[in-house]
């Protein structure tokens, strides 16, 4: 049996959002403690870890672990009828294989819609050692990719002990933006050591607009032409972190 | 007697063709290049029909046309044309082009009737017909039993028989009971025939090659050919050369590298995106810059259908020889960027002039005659194609592939830029 309770539907919705950026067919493992999910995108080039316990919810029934996998733009759909401060509802029917979402407001609508089969596949993280830690603010990172996408569609993003910048180069135009330690947007730096690698801004962008309405502050981990980590920092001890695979220049 | 033939190119009633592409003009240049038989194209225009029966005269030996204003003229033309048909199979829509070539223009005009109840054919040099692949083939062949269809570049993405968007994966699922009357596949730039040796079940067909070409320059008509050797030219003998793939009368077809064809590697054009089947595969088809589905390329198409390793020869097989147009060699060599400039049309012109034709330049020409008119550099650039020691940056998603003649000196400026490669996620793992 499953079930769970959000009293504020735009928390909800806002996951959603962010995990359908990189998924359409989303399995959630469900145990008694919460809520998880780590899966790639059908590219293989970003990959989003998920986790939500129990105390994030209302209200959380789970009697044993399972698997239920969703079309998560559909159910999105649904959510985005929920106004603000709208309770929603989810509940798992195992016999018929439906998924029942009930929101509950100034009146109650109720919809269901099926499971899909679950993946088997388990997903482990990228095994990367890190040599630069930036800690920013969403906005501050929002506006800097917004900056570099005006001129490229990848951008280079590179790290010292003194600043973090984001340099992007188009065929016409190219972008730099710094962000210095210390200052409103970049809350803290460390570096191992002088690191540099290049992504793409189409990933990038969605990923942090996404995140953003999830989070204030995102944690930026990443090391010369390795996957960048991004961890947005939830309230309630949830877990929203995302990975991008780089780009390279080969000679 | 040698006939280096095109079957399939374009008259000027098809869209994106020069308006300039006349009989006349098609005939001079072909000469120019060293074919001696083209196919007409875009017989089913009423205007473009038109213009063959003034332009053109029949010749009563060979039942070939001539240009009537050049009755000596080395070049002969075969009435053909391409045409498009949209229908439904298995309940998904698919677009098909084919290539017929028929005898005469009077059997031409009686292929005509019968078409024009599918289809408009004033709006197109080549038009869509709303009717399906067995369906043409059985109202062409009880016109004449010596018309011929065959499916058109047959690997190109769009509008192919084994293309990635709307293409069957077998020749009997397209043409169903009148697969009995296809002898024949055209490769299209993007494949050659190693590529479609790969599939057993083409070992039946005969390939063919020819440009589609929408202009008359040397750099795009005839850049793909036949070449027979037949008694004497005629309709019956080219037509029972290809039906038989009789070796000793149909002797090799001309190729470009399929590297050069558009369509050769998956990518997005937009996104600057060109990757080999194993990359695309890597990343799931989705384009790493705007998370679209690739346009997928040719080598990809062919090596999901392909039931054999690289390499393999059929028995049966006819030759091919890799060969580039001239003035696109000139034009690499030179580190120019494009093959109509005076400099290359120079260097050109001298080598025609002094070897007789183009693909005797490209094929025959000894190298120490190609130095002393077009001296050393281009000399070389020749002999390598011919000798296939040359690379081809491969085409993607509608862009031309980009030859590299001399690759120690990297002297091309797109060539040396550099790849930017997205990794995927597993490479970390």
């Amino acid at each position: 049996m499953f079930r769970l309770k959000v009293a504020d539907a735009k928390l909800l919705r806002d996951m959603a959002s962010a995990i359908s950026i990189l998924i359409d067919e989303a399995t959630f493992q469900i145990t008694p403690e919460g809520l998880k999910l780590r899966a790639m995108d059908p590219s293989r080039v970003a990959m989003v870890d998920f986790e939500w316990p129990k105390t994030v919810f209302e209200e959380f029934v789970c009697t044993e672990p399972t698997k239920m996998c969703i079309n998560i733009s559909e159910l999105l759909k649904l959510l985005k009828r929920a106004g603000k401060d709208e309770i929603i509802e989810l509940a798992l029917d195992e016999k018929t294989g439906r998924l029942q979402v009930k929101i509950t407001g100034k009146y109650a609508r109720t919809f269901t819609m099926p499971t899909l089969e679950a993946s088997e596949e388990e997903v482990p993280t990228p095994k990367i050692t890190f040599n630069v830690r930036a800690k920013a603010t969403t906005d501050g990172l929002r506006q800097a990719i917004e900056d570099a996408e005006l001129v490229s569609d990848h951008v280079r993003i590179e790290a010292d002990n003194e600043k973090l910048v984001f340099q992007a180069t188009g065929d016409l135009m190219g972008a730099t933006i710094e962000l210095k330690k210390g200052s409103d947007a970049l809350l803290d730096l460390e570096a191992k050591e002088p690191s540099k690698a290049t992504f793409s801004l189409s990933y990038l962008t969605e990923i942090i607009k996404a995140a953003s309405a999830t989070s204030d502050i995102a944690t930026l981990e990443f090391s010369t032409d390795m996957p960048i980590k991004l961890d947005f920092q939830q309230a309630r001890e949830g877990k929203l972190v995302f990975y991008l695979a780089p780009r390279i220049e080969t000679a | 007697m040698r006939v280096i033939a095109d079957l399939h190119i374009h008259g000027r009633y098809s869209r994106a063709t020069s308006q300039s592409m006349c009989i006349e003009e098609i005939a001079r240049f072909a000469k120019i290049k060293g074919l001696n038989l083209v196919g007409t194209g875009d017989f089913t225009h009423p205007k473009w029909l038109k213009e063959l029966q003034e332009t053109l005269t029949q010749d009563a030996d060979s039942g070939l046309y001539r240009v009537a204003s050049d009755p000596e003229s080395s070049v002969y033309f075969m009435i053909t044309t391409e045409v498009n048909t949209i229908f439904t199979f298995e309940g998904e829509v698919k677009k098909i082009h084919h290539v017929i070539l028929t005898p005469s223009i009077e059997t031409a005009i009686q292929i005509n009737e019968r078409l024009a109840k599918y289809g408009d054919l004033t709006a197109d040099g080549r038009p869509t017909l709303d009717m399906s692949a067995p369906q043409l083939v059985e109202e062409v062949m009880e016109v004449s039993s010596e018309n011929m269809v065959f499916p058109a570049h047959a690997w190109t993405p769009w509008f192919s028989i084994f293309g990635a968007f709307s293409g069957f994966d077998n020749v009997e699922d397209c043409y169903q009971d009148m697969t009995k009357h296809i002898h024949a596949l055209e490769t299209g730039l993007s494949s050659d025939p190693p590529m479609n040796w790969r599939l057993s079940k083409l070992d039946k067909f005969t390939l063919v090659s020819n440009s589609d070409s929408h202009s008359y320059w040397p750099w795009r008509m005839g850049r793909e050919a036949n070449v027979f050797e037949l008694k004497k030219i005629s309709y019956k003998e080219v037509l029972d050369a290809i039906r038989t793939k009789d070796k000793t009368q149909f002797k090799f077809t001309i190729e470009t590298d399929p590297a050069y064809g558009k369509y050769h590697w998956t990518g997005h054009r937009n996104c600057h995106v060109s990757l080999s089947p194993k990359e695309a595969i890597k990343l799931g088809n989705i384009c790493p810059v705007c998370r679209k589905k690739l346009t997928k390329g040719v080598e990809q198409r062919v090596e999901e259908l392909a039931d054999r390793p690289e390499g393999f020869v059929p028995e049966n097989a006819i030759g091919y020889m890799h060969l580039l147009p001239l003035s696109e060699i000139i034009a690499t060599a030179l580190g120019v960027d494009s093959p109509s400039t005076q400099q290359v049309w120079n260097i050109y012109n001298r080598l025609v002039e002094k070897f007789g034709d183009e693909y005797t330049v490209l094929i025959d020409a000894p190298k120490q005659a190609l130095n002393e008119v077009a001296g050393q550099r281009i000399a070389e650039a020749i002999i390598r194609v011919r000798e296939g020691k040359i690379k081809v940056k491969p085409g993607y998603d509608g862009v031309y592939g980009q030859p590299i003649i001399f690759e120690e000196e990297n002297i091309d400026t797109k060539l040396s830029k550099g790849k930017v490669q997205q990794l995927n996620l597993t490479d970390f793992m």
